[in-house]
């Protein structure tokens, strides 16, 4: 084997190192985030219904841990995805934020479902999925 | 733009990177399926580039998964003929000693202003001069004349003449090339006395100088005229 050879040998195994890793990555990344998501969607829903209204400390904890937990996700999700098809959970989450404010249950539900309606929905570009390979 | 700036920069050494990789082909020797290969990369590359909301990891694993499949499909066509035909194609022979083979050149949607064109490159302006024409599987038609008309060779002529040796460039642009000298096996030394045979005082002001294995010696000064003179043959040029 000349060292050409070897390079090229070292170069292919490396870049299947390289392609694996970063695969496992952001799968693990994608569903960490997403599905925190959901699971904050799920808690907030269930203190509103506790609590019987959205104007209370509890709710108003939840939203803000979503809104913590979705921006650190986010940019980490942005080495692997593209950002703009991922900002409607962040607009989605300000929304949330207004309506709490505001006390208007009815827009505030209505946000937190398009929150987990774009949590499922973005596994259809993030992540492993044989769905999305055709 | 500074975004940019890098994304470009590191762009450009990984396709650079994967380029020498993968080879050293020119344009017009690659194979059907290298060529889809730098089309699809030139693409690929550009996108990360121009637009910043895209990660540079989404322009990087596509790259980088073309060339696995690269090195795969290198590695099948090198194990199976097969294979090496249904990507790459085969030979075919489009002028044999019948005249032209229209069955071919149909099958190869080729016509007969392309063949005279590939005939006429080839330096032969006569269709009756070829005896055979193949087109490759990288696209270029190779040429072999009859007898007649093919060019006279040393061989031909049976003359007894001094074999071709490959000269070795020592100086360039004022520098000496150390690997070089092991290839020449000579040393600094040596390469002073060409220097002084030569008329040029030191070796910064040598612009190029080679020598081959006869002891040709060819030397030039940055601005003046070139000279030539033979040593003694080094005998031992590893070539």
């Amino acid at each position: 084997m000349t060292r050409f050879m070897w390079f090229q040998l070292v170069s292919i195994f490396v870049i299947i190192a390289l392609l694996t890793t970063i695969c496992v990555v952001e799968d693990k990344l994608v569903q960490d985030a997403l599905s925190n998501v959901k699971e904050y969607c799920y808690q907030i829903e269930n203190a509103v219904v506790e609590n019987e209204g959205i104007k209370n400390t509890k709710v108003n904890s939840l939203v803000e841990n979503l809104e913590y937990s979705w921006l650190s996700d986010e940019s980490k999700l942005c080495f692997v995805a593209n950002h703009k098809s991922m900002q409607e959970i962040g607009v989605e989450i300000i929304k949330l934020k207004t309506y709490l404010e505001q006390d208007d249950i009815k827009e505030f539900s209505v946000s937190l479902r398009l929150i987990k309606l774009y949590a499922d929905q973005y596994h259809h570009f993030m992540g492993a999925d044989f769905r999305n390979v055709l | 733009m500074l975004t940019t700036i890098v994304r470009v920069m590191i762009i450009y050494i990984i396709v650079l990177f994967l380029y020498r990789l993968m080879g050293k082909r020119q344009l017009g020797q690659m194979q059907p399926f290298e060529l889809v290969l730098t089309l699809i990369i030139a693409d690929l590359a550009t996108i990360p580039m121009a637009e910043v909301s895209v990660p540079v990891l989404e322009g990087i694993v596509p790259l980088f998964t073309l060339v696995l499949i690269h090195f795969a499909i290198t590695l099948l066509s090198k194990a199976s003929t097969k294979f090496s035909h249904f990507v790459s194609g085969k030979p075919v022979i489009v002028i044999n000693p019948n005249g032209i083979d229209y069955k071919a050149l149909k099958n190869l949607n080729l016509s007969i202003d392309d063949i005279t064109e590939a005939v006429r490159g080839a330096g032969y302006f006569k269709l009756e001069q070829v005896q055979y024409a193949i087109m490759e599987t990288n696209g270029k038609m190779s040429v072999f004349p009859k007898s007649e008309f093919a060019p006279l060779t040393v061989g031909d002529m049976k003359l007894d003449v001094e074999k071709s040796a490959l000269p070795i460039n020592i100086i360039s642009e004022g520098k000496i090339l150390k690997n070089n000298l092991e290839i020449a096996k000579i040393d600094e030394n040596f390469v002073l006395k060409l220097l002084k045979d030569a008329n040029i005082k030191k070796v910064k002001d040598c612009l190029v100088l080679t020598i081959d294995k006869n002891g040709s010696v060819f030397a030039q000064p940055f601005y003046d005229k070139y000279i030539t003179f033979n040593v003694e043959p080094l005998g031992q040029v590893s070539e």
